[in-house]
């Protein structure tokens, strides 16, 4: 007994005898201390210990360095045995009387040997099984982590809607812990609500496998999140379904925002019924004055020129005077009302943009303003003018109605100068003016120039509407353009326009 | 004398009537002026139905057409004569208060021959309306089956 620890001692319990030449020294190690160990039993008178301690180093050897090396421990043993135990000693003879105690020896090493190898063999397999079990382990902590490091909400339940995995992103979204939400039932812990009825939900999971949806959740502290939810369902081997892999993005925010969207685009939609309600009326409205304002002064007039014609005679000098104011003031109306139907319809009318060539344009407009410039002494300037992009017959408008003021208020000067040019301007635009030489205005009332019904001068003096440069100002600012005007009293005055020179779509 | 041709006037306004009819006497047009007073009676007298059944089967040279019309509008009653094979031969004269680009558009659009806007100034509608009765009533030479009767005075 004292000897198999001595044999156990050198170290080898721990460390395995790998090596083929370690597991032969052992045989021849673990033999030598056995034969030493009976010839110091021997030498003391104890007897009958040798048979045992031989086997042990057999054992000891199979043990620890396998079958071959236990062969050569087995043979060693049996010669030592035969040399030092067995009469006669000191030779390899046996004597036949001995033989079988060698063949029990021999046979008995040899199920030692089957025993120990058997056994190293499962050792063998069973450390094999750990290994790939400390494998699949460690994968699969690594999964979960993985699972942990992203910010979705992930949380797998069983079929009976119990929690069995929560990762971080849940813990983030819902606020619960994973240890608070393990084996909670899923919809009663983040009361979910659901778009349609949970069974048809279920349904169509076990049928397709996933399913995908948005729902209404509450968080820890109560708040409630919108969800887009997806759900996979995990079969077993037997295609049982197993579990529920859930998977949820918030949505709240996005759908504050399409909500708030739609609103704001409901808002719209009314405002835009609203506007062309209003637009209606106003068409309506002038359409009306169109016709009917217009027939009763034709009324007037008509009634008064046949008056005229066939009672003048009779009529005294003062008489015929009113007449002819009653005259005048219903033509005058008359035209104020074609001017502000005029200046209405600009501000329904659609705008049809194109590139329109400004020299083109001012032409046109000096020569429709012909009539006005009969006996009259103009020298005209025109420089070169770019095209712009607009709605060329407003354009027209404006520019006609510029230039016939330029011809008017030059009216009292004996040589009348107009100059049309472009002058430097933002990127994108073009600025035209419009200079003359005649009776300019003072740039304290220049604010009121573009207002509907302002006049700076006398209508005696000058005729007019005050509904021209009102409409100017009404075309230029429907093309996305700016209008303004400097003038001097008695030294004429330079109106400017700028009109987009590109498509632009603020207009 | 040229032969003159018989106008119908489509007009609501009475006002109108008489100062249409005095500008047409100016220049001796107004001999054969017919006057309905608005569309629905305009269709009458063209299919000689209602108070017109008795009248002799033959269409106005000219028609002057208000739009703006009781019962049936101007555009109305110019949509249904050019839309009738014995009646789309009339010429037709829209005579409007209005400058609305849209009934001038529509108009047109129907078939008119011509589309005058009514001056505010008398003389000028004199004017408008001695040039259009001479040209459709006497130089325009009217499609077969109208009336032309020789002028008096």
């Amino acid at each position: 007994v004292a000897g198999s620890d001595a044999v156990e001692k050198p170290d080898m319990s721990s460390r395995r005898v790998t090596s083929v030449l370690l597991g032969y020294a052992l045989a021849v190690v673990s033999v030598a201390i056995a034969l030493g160990l009976a010839l110091l039993a021997q030498s003391q008178a104890l007897h009958k210990v040798e048979f045992p301690l031989f086997l042990m180093a057999v054992a000891v050897t199979v043990w620890h360095a396998g079958p071959v090396p236990g062969v050569l421990a087995v043979a060693l043993s049996g010669l030592s045995f035969n040399y030092h135990f067995t009469q006669p000693l000191y030779t390899l003879y046996i004597e036949p009387v001995d033989r079988p105690v060698f063949v029990v020896f021999v046979l008995f090493a040899f199920v030692i040997a089957s025993f120990s190898s058997r056994r190293r063999r499962i050792e063998q397999e069973l450390r094999q099984a750990r290994d790939e079990l400390e494998t699949e382990v460690a994968e699969r902590t690594q999964q979960a982590s993985l699972l942990n490091l992203t910010h979705d909400t992930i949380f797998v339940r069983d079929m009976n809607d119990g929690i069995t995995y929560w990762n971080r992103g849940a813990q983030e979204l819902y606020g619960w812990t994973a240890e608070e939400a393990m084996g909670q039932r899923s919809h009663d812990l983040l009361q979910t609500v659901f778009p349609m009825p949970i069974d048809e939900i279920r349904s169509e999971l076990l049928r397709a496998g996933r399913w995908e949806g948005e729902l209404d959740k509450t968080n820890a502290d109560g708040t409630q999140v919108v969800v887009a939810s997806r759900w996979s369902l995990r079969r077993d081997e037997q295609e049982r379904p197993v579990a529920i892999l859930e998977t949820n993005n918030d949505i709240t925010e996005r759908k504050r925002a399409e909500r708030e969207i739609r609103t704001l685009n409901e808002d719209l939609e009314k405002r835009t019924t609203e506007l062309e309600a209003t637009n209606k009326e106003l068409e309506a409205f002038a359409y009306s004055v169109s016709h009917d304002l217009r027939a009763p002064l034709r009324h007037m007039v008509g009634y008064t020129e046949l008056l005229q014609k066939n009672a003048s005679s009779i009529l005294d000098e003062k008489s015929r005077r009113f007449m002819a104011m009653i005259l005048e003031s219903a033509k005058r109306m008359g035209n104020l009302i074609d001017d502000l139907l005029a200046f209405s319809r600009i501000g329904r009318a659609e705008t049809r943009k194109t590139m329109v060539h400004l020299e083109l344009l001012v032409k046109e407009a000096v020569h429709e303003v012909r009539p006005e410039t009969e006996g009259r002494n103009i020298a005209w300037t025109i420089g070169a003018l770019p095209a712009v992009y607009g709605d060329r017959s407003m354009l027209r408008l404006a520019l006609v109605n510029l230039i016939s003021n330029a011809v008017k208020f030059t009216r009292t000067q004996a040589q009348t100068e107009i100059e049309i040019g472009c002058t430097d301007g933002q990127e994108g635009e073009a600025v035209l003016f419009i200079r003359d030489n005649g009776v300019g205005f003072d740039m304290k009332y220049g604010n009121k120039l573009f207002g509907v019904f302002q006049r700076l001068h006398a209508t005696e003096t000058f005729e007019g509407t005050g509904i021209g440069l009102a409409t100017v100002q009404r075309i230029v600012h429907r093309h996305g353009g700016r209008v303004w005007a400097e003038g001097l009293v008695g030294r004429g005055a330079t109106f400017y326009v700028s009109v987009p020179t590109l498509s632009r779509s603020t207009v | 004398m040229s032969p003159l041709g018989r106008i119908l006037l489509v007009e609501d306004d009475p006002k109108d009537v008489e100062l249409t009819l005095i500008a047409l006497a100016e220049y001796n047009l107004a001999n054969e002026v017919v006057v309905t007073r608005d569309g629905a009676e305009a269709l009458d007298y063209l299919y000689c139905r209602g108070s017109f059944t008795t009248r002799t089967n033959e269409n106005p040279a000219v028609l002057l057409l208000d739009l703006k019309l009781p019962k049936v509008d101007g555009l109305e009653v110019l949509q249904q004569i050019k839309s009738d094979e014995n009646l789309r031969m009339i010429p037709v004269v829209v005579l409007t208060s209005s400058h609305e680009e849209r009934d001038m558009v529509a108009s047109y659009r129907l078939g008119v021959n011509a589309y005058v806007v009514k001056p505010v100034d008398f003389h000028e509608f004199v004017n408008a309306i001695k040039e259009l009765g001479i040209f459709w009533a006497v130089i325009n030479e009217p499609p077969p089956g109208s009336v032309r009767r020789n002028a008096l005075g």
